[in-house]
C-alpha cells in the first residue's frame, strides 16, 4: 500500500509513520525548510503551508490526512519569488528576523485567494493566527493591501 | 550612562593576500559586556578585526562579525564600509563570518555594535579605497592625488583612464597600509543614512533563509530535550523503556546540569531519526526529578518579598546633595511602588543548533548571539582549546538575548558527544518557555519631594530584582551598585537623591532580555514623573521639561537637550497638544528615556473602554546620533512598540512550587496583529556618533501607556504587565 502525496507540484512516496505532522515531514525528510517550527500547537502560524490553495497549519496535520492531496510550500508558491504578495514583502521590506514569514505570506496568499480586497478588519481577523515577535504587523498589513491592489490591475 | 570610555584608536594591524584578492582587517574596541560590566574585561578582547574580500572579477565580500537575528546589523554595518570604500553595493555580497577574533568583539548585545564598529568598519573601508588607488596610480604610474575612487572603479582624473576593483585586487593587496585615512563627509555618503534594503529579504520571502535551526549536514540525527524544571535540581530515576520501543528511536542520553553561565541547566534528551519522532519519545520519558533548593519558588509570593524589601529600607547605593533636608522642606510628598515579573524572550525560532563532536574536531552550526562563547563552554566541556572548536553562525529567527545564552549548543554536544552522531537539537516551545533565562522579577519604591512650584528637590528610588550578575555569581543576594548605575545616572539628574538596593535573591536564572534593565527603570521613573505632574498640577510636557531644566549636572547638559528634542518632537507630532479635543475615553500619554546611549520618547494615544485598552496611535522619536540606515531604524522602533506592548499588557512568567507554568503562546500572550496600532517613526538626525537602536525603543512604551490609560479614564497602572493572565 504505498500512498503519496503532491507537495509544490512533484509526487512523493508518504514513507514515514503517518501520524507524523506534515511539517516534520517536510523539514527532516524531504529537508524543505522554508517551513518553520515554532509551537507546535497550532498557535504561532510559522508553519503554515497551503492544502489545495487553503492555509493549514503543517505541526498539527497529520500527513495521513494528506493522503493524494495538493501541498504548497513557500519554495513552492512562485516560480521566481514574484507572486505579488512576495513582491510586495520586498516592497515594504517586510521581515525582521524573517522567521515567521514564510507562514505570514502564505497565510496571506489563502486570504487573498478567497477575499481579493480584504478591509483592514478582515486582515487583521485572517492573520491573527501568525504571530511576528519582532513586530512587523504594521508591514505586513500594508504589503497585503499592496498586493490586493497588484492582484486586481492584474486582473 | 558609563559606557563612552572605550578607546576609539583603531588602526589597521595586518593585510594578507588571499587567492588573488586583498584583505583588510582593523583593531576594534572592547565588547559591550565588558563596557556594561556584565563581564570583566580580558587582555583579548582588544585584539580584533574585519574583512574586505575582492576578486579578480570585482566581486566582493564583506565578512559582518556581529551576529544577524533581524535586527539588520549585516546589512548596516557591510554597507558602511562599501561606502567609504567606494564599492558598489550590487557587487557587494555579504557573508556572517564564523567565531574568530579576527572579526572583533562577536558577541551581539547591548545595542553595541554600531557604537563599536562603524568607525573601525568604515576605517577598514577607507583603507582598502586608499589601497586600491595606490595600486591604480602604481599602474598608471602617476600620483594618488590624481586619482579618485567611484562605484567600484579608480579614474584617474587626468585622462579619465579607469580599471576595476576587481583588475586592482592583487597589486593592492601588495600597497603599504596606510597610516591614516580620512573619512567621508556626511554629505558625501551614498549608503550610510539611507534607505538602503536588506541584503537577505529576497531569500526570505521565498522560504530559502538558513537559520539555525534549518541546516542539515550529512548522516544527522535529531533530538528532544525535557529538562530539570527547577534551577538546582537533578535526576532522580529515568525509565526509558517506553521511549527506546518506539520506532526511529536511537538512543536515550542524559545532560547533567553544567554548572556554568551558559551550561545546560541538566535533562534528558532522545535521539532519532527525525525530530517529530524525538519529540513523541520525550514524553514518553518515565522521568522524577530531585528539585533541589529551590523548589517552593512562587512568583506570586516572590513579588510581595520584593514590594516589602523595596517598601523598607535597603542598602545605600549612592547618595547626593541632602535628601532628608528636601524631605522636610517640601510642600508634596509623592510615593509609589511598581513592579514587573518574569519575561521569556519567546523568539519565534526555538533554541536550535546542530553540533558534531569527533575526536579531534567539533563543529557547531548554530543560531547565537555568541559563538566565542559557545567555543569557551565546548572548550571547557570537552576540555579542548576553544579556538578549536568550529562555529559557523547561523541566522537567528530572532533572538532578543535569549541566544546570547547557548546552553542548548552545550546540550547539543554532549548528545553528540556520547552518540558519536552529529546531533541537531531543537529545544520544543513547552522547553524553551519553561527553562529558560529569564527578565528580572522586580521591585521599585519611589519617594519623591516638590516644593511649591512644582520643582522635584528630593528623590529617594529604591529597586529590588534578581539580577543579572547572579549567572556569574550566584552568592549575590541584591542587585550590585553597577547594576543600580542608570537609576543614579538617570537625566532627571534630582539634586537630592539617595538610591537603595532591596534584597532579591535569584530562584531562576536571569538573563538580559531586549532592553535589559531599562524596562523597569523605564516604567517607574516615565510613570512616576507623570503621577508627579498631576500632583503638581502640571501637564506632563511641560512638567518633564522643567525637570530636565532643573539639571544642572554639567555633564548631562547635552544629553538633556537631545532628551528634550525627541520629546518635543512625540508631543508635536501627536495630538498631545490637542489632548483636550479627543472624544471621552481617549488619552495620550508621554515618556521619554535614554538608555545604551540612544534618545527615544513616545507618545501613545489610547482608547480605553472599561477594562478594554485599545492603542490607537504610536509616535515614536528617536535620536541614536548619525543613523545607518533609515528603514532599519524605523523598524526596530516598530518592533520595540510590538515588544513593548506585548510586556507592558500581558507577558509573564509565572512559577509555582519551583517551575514555570507558562507553556506556549495559548498562556504566553504575545502580541498579535489585531492588537497593532498605528506606529509613526521620526528619525531626530544629529551628527553625533550612532548609538545603537536594538533596544532604547522598547523603555518608553510602558510608561507612556500607563500615562495614557491614566490621562482616558484616571486608571493607573504600575505593574508589569497591566493585565495579566490567570495561569
Ligand atoms: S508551529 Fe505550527 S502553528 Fe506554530
Ligand atoms: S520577522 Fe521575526 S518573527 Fe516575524
Amino acid at each position: 500500500m504505498s500512498q503519496s502525496i503532491v507537495i509544490n507540484g512533484k509526487t512523493y512516496p508518504i514513507d514515514v509513520d503517518e501520524d507524523m505532522p506534515l511539517l516534520w515531514f517536510l523539514r527532516d525528510h524531504l529537508a524543505l525548510t522554508g517551513t518553520k517550527y515554532g509551537c507546535g500547537s497550532g498557535l504561532c502560524g510559522a508553519c503554515t503551508v497551503h492544502v489545495n490553495g487553503q492555509a493549514v497549519r503543517s505541526c498539527v496535520t497529520p500527513i495521513k490526512t494528506l493522503r493524494n492531496q495538493k501541498i504548497t510550500t513557500i519554495e513552492g508558491l512562485s516560480n521566481n519569488g514574484d507572486h505579488p504578495l512576495q513582491k510586495a514583502w520586498l516592497e515594504n521590506k517586510v521581515p525582521q528576523c524573517g522567521y515567521c514569514q514564510a507562514g505570514q505570506i502564505m497565510n496571506a496568499a489563502s486570504l487573498l485567494a478567497e477575499n481579493p480586497m480584504p478591509s483592514d478588519d478582515e486582515i487583521e481577523t485572517a492573520m491573527q493566527g501568525n504571530i511576528c515577535r519582532c513586530g512587523t504587523y504594521q508591514r505586513i498589513k500594508k504589503a497585503i493591501s499592496d498586493a490586493a491592489i497588484t492582484l486586481k490591475k492584474e486582473a | 550612562m558609563n559606557t563612552n570610555k572605550i578607546s576609539r584608536r583603531n588602526f589597521l594591524k595586518n593585510t594578507s593576500i588571499a587567492a588573488g584578492g586583498l584583505f583588510v582587517s582593523v583593531v576594534i574596541p572592547a565588547s559591550p559586556l565588558v563596557e556594561k560590566g556584565i563581564i570583566e574585561a580580558k587582555a583579548s578582547d582588544t585584539s580584533l578585526n574585519a574583512f574586505i574580500h575582492i576578486a579578480d572579477n570585482g566581486d566582493t565580500t564583506i565578512y559582518c562579525g556581529r551576529c544577524e537575528m533581524g535586527q539588520g546589523i549585516s546589512t548596516a554595518l557591510p554597507a558602511a564600509v562599501a561606502d567609504e570604500m567606494e564599492a558598489d553595493w550590487q557587487r557587494v555580497k555579504v557573508k556572517q563570518g564564523d567565531a574568530d577574533e579576527k572579526y572583533g568583539p562577536q558577541g551581539t548585545g547591548g545595542s553595541a555594535s554600531i557604537r563599536i564598529m562603524y568607525q573601525p568598519m568604515r576605517e577598514a573601508g577607507a583603507k582598502a579605497k586608499a589601497m586600491l588607488i595606490a595600486a591604480a596610480a602604481k599602474v598608471w604610474k602617476t600620483s594618488p592625488e590624481n586619482c579618485i575612487a567611484q562605484s567600484h572603479f579608480v579614474i584617474n582624473q587626468l585622462n579619465q583612464q579607469k580599471l576595476g576593483y576587481g583588475e586592482l585586487a592583487s597589486i593592492a593587496a601588495n600597497m603599504p597600509i596606510p597610516e591614516q585615512v580620512t573619512l567621508k563627509n556626511k554629505s558625501e555618503f551614498n549608503y550610510i543614512g539611507k534607505n538602503l534594503p536588506r541584503h537577505d529579504q529576497s531569500e526570505v520571502v521565498v522560504g530559502k533563509r538558513i537559520y539555525g535551526v534549518d541546516v542539515k549536514i550529512p548522516n544527522l540525527k535529531y533530538a528532544a530535550i525535557i529538562h530539570c524544571p527547577v534551577l538546582g535540581g537533578k535526576l532522580k530515576s529515568l525509565d526509558k523503556s517506553e521511549a527506546l520501543k518506539r520506532k526511529g528511536v536511537l538512543a536515550v542520553v542524559e545532560i547533567p546540569r553544567f554548572d556554568v553561565p551558559f551550561g545546560s541547566i541538566g535533562g534528558v534528551a532522545v535521539v532519532a531519526t527525525n525530530t517529530w519522532i524525538a519529540q513523541q519519545a520525550a514524553k514518553q520519558l518515565k522521568i522524577a526529578w530531585d528539585l533541589g533548593k529551590n523548589a517552593n519558588y512562587d512568583t506570586q509570593e516572590y513579588k510581595k518579598q520584593l514590594v516589602n524589601n523595596v517598601e523598607h529600607a535597603g542598602v545605600v547605593t549612592a547618595e547626593r546633595g541632602n535628601i532628608k533636608q528636601a524631605f522636610n522642606e517640601a510642600k508634596h510628598i509623592v510615593k509609589a511602588t511598581y513592579t514587573g515579573g518574569h519575561l521569556s524572550h519567546a523568539p519565534i525560532e526555538p533554541n536550535a543548533s546542530v553540533v558534531w563532536v569527533q575526536p579531534h574536531r567539533c563543529e557547531v552550526w548554530a543560531s547565537t548571539q555568541s559563538p566565542v562563547d559557545i567555543q569557551n563552554v565546548l572548550g571547557q566541556y570537552l576540555k579542548r582549546d576553544p579556538k578549536e572548536i568550529i562555529v559557523h553562525v547561523a541566522m537567528a529567527g530572532g533572538a532578543f538575548g535569549r541566544k546570547y545564552k547557548c546552553d542548548y549548543v552545550h546540550e547539543a554536544a554532549v548528545i553528540s558527544e556520547k552518540t558519536g552522531f552529529p546531533i541537531q537539537l531543537i529545544w520544543s516551545r513547552e522547553e524553551d518557555m519553561r527553562t529558560g533565562y529569564y527578565h528580572s522579577i522586580n521591585a521599585q519604591h519611589i519617594e519623591a519631594s516638590m516644593d511649591e512650584q512644582g520643582n522635584v528637590t528630593g528623590w529617594l528610588h529604591r529597586a529590588a530584582f534578581p539580577s543579572i550578575s547572579t549567572l556569574f555569581n550566584p552568592s549575590l543576594v541584591r542587585p550590585t551598585a553597577r547594576n543600580l548605575d542608570d537609576i543614579n545616572n538617570h537625566l532627571f539628574g534630582i539634586e537630592n537623591f539617595r538610591c537603595e538596593s532591596g534584597e532579591a535573591k535569584a530562584h531562576t536564572r536571569i538573563g538580559w532580555y531586549r532592553a535589559v534593565y531599562a524596562i523597569f527603570y523605564g516604567f517607574a521613573f516615565g510613570t512616576f514623573a507623570d503621577e508627579l505632574a498631576h500632583k503638581a498640577n502640571k501637564d506632563t510636557f511641560t512638567f518633564l521639561n522643567q525637570i530636565f531644566d532643573n539639571n544642572h549636572n554639567l555633564q548631562q547638559q547635552s544629553d538633556v537637550q537631545r532628551a528634550k528634542k525627541v520629546l518635543a518632537t512625540v508631543a508635536e507630532s501627536s495630538a498631545w497638544f490637542d489632548r483636550d479635543k479627543l472624544p471621552q475615553g481617549q488619552g495620550i500619554g508621554l515618556a521619554v528615556h535614554y538608555s545604551f546611549q540612544s534618545f527615544v520618547a513616545m507618545a501613545v494615544h489610547v482608547e480605553v473602554k472599561g477594562d478594554d485598552i485599545r492603542v490607537l496611535n504610536v509616535d515614536c522619536a528617536i535620536d541614536c546620533g548619525q543613523v545607518l540606515n533609515t528603514d532599519g531604524a524605523t523598524a526596530q522602533m516598530e518592533g520595540a512598540v510590538v515588544m513593548g506592548m506585548s510586556l507592558a499588557l500581558s507577558t509573564e512568567i509565572t512559577f509555582r512550587e519551583g517551575a514555570v507554568v507558562n507553556s506556549n503562546f495559548h498562556n504566553y500572550p504575545v502580541l498579535r496583529i489585531n492588537a497593532m496600532p498605528n506606529v509613526n517613526v521620526h528619525i531626530v538626525h544629529s551628527d553625533f556618533s550612532p548609538t545603537g537602536l536594538g533596544e532604547p525603543g522598547v523603555a518608553p512604551f510602558a510608561p507612556a501607556l500607563s500615562n495614557a490609560v491614566y490621562a482616558a479614564s484616571k486608571k493607573r497602572y504600575r505593574d508589569l504587565p497591566f493585565k495579566p493572565l490567570a495561569v
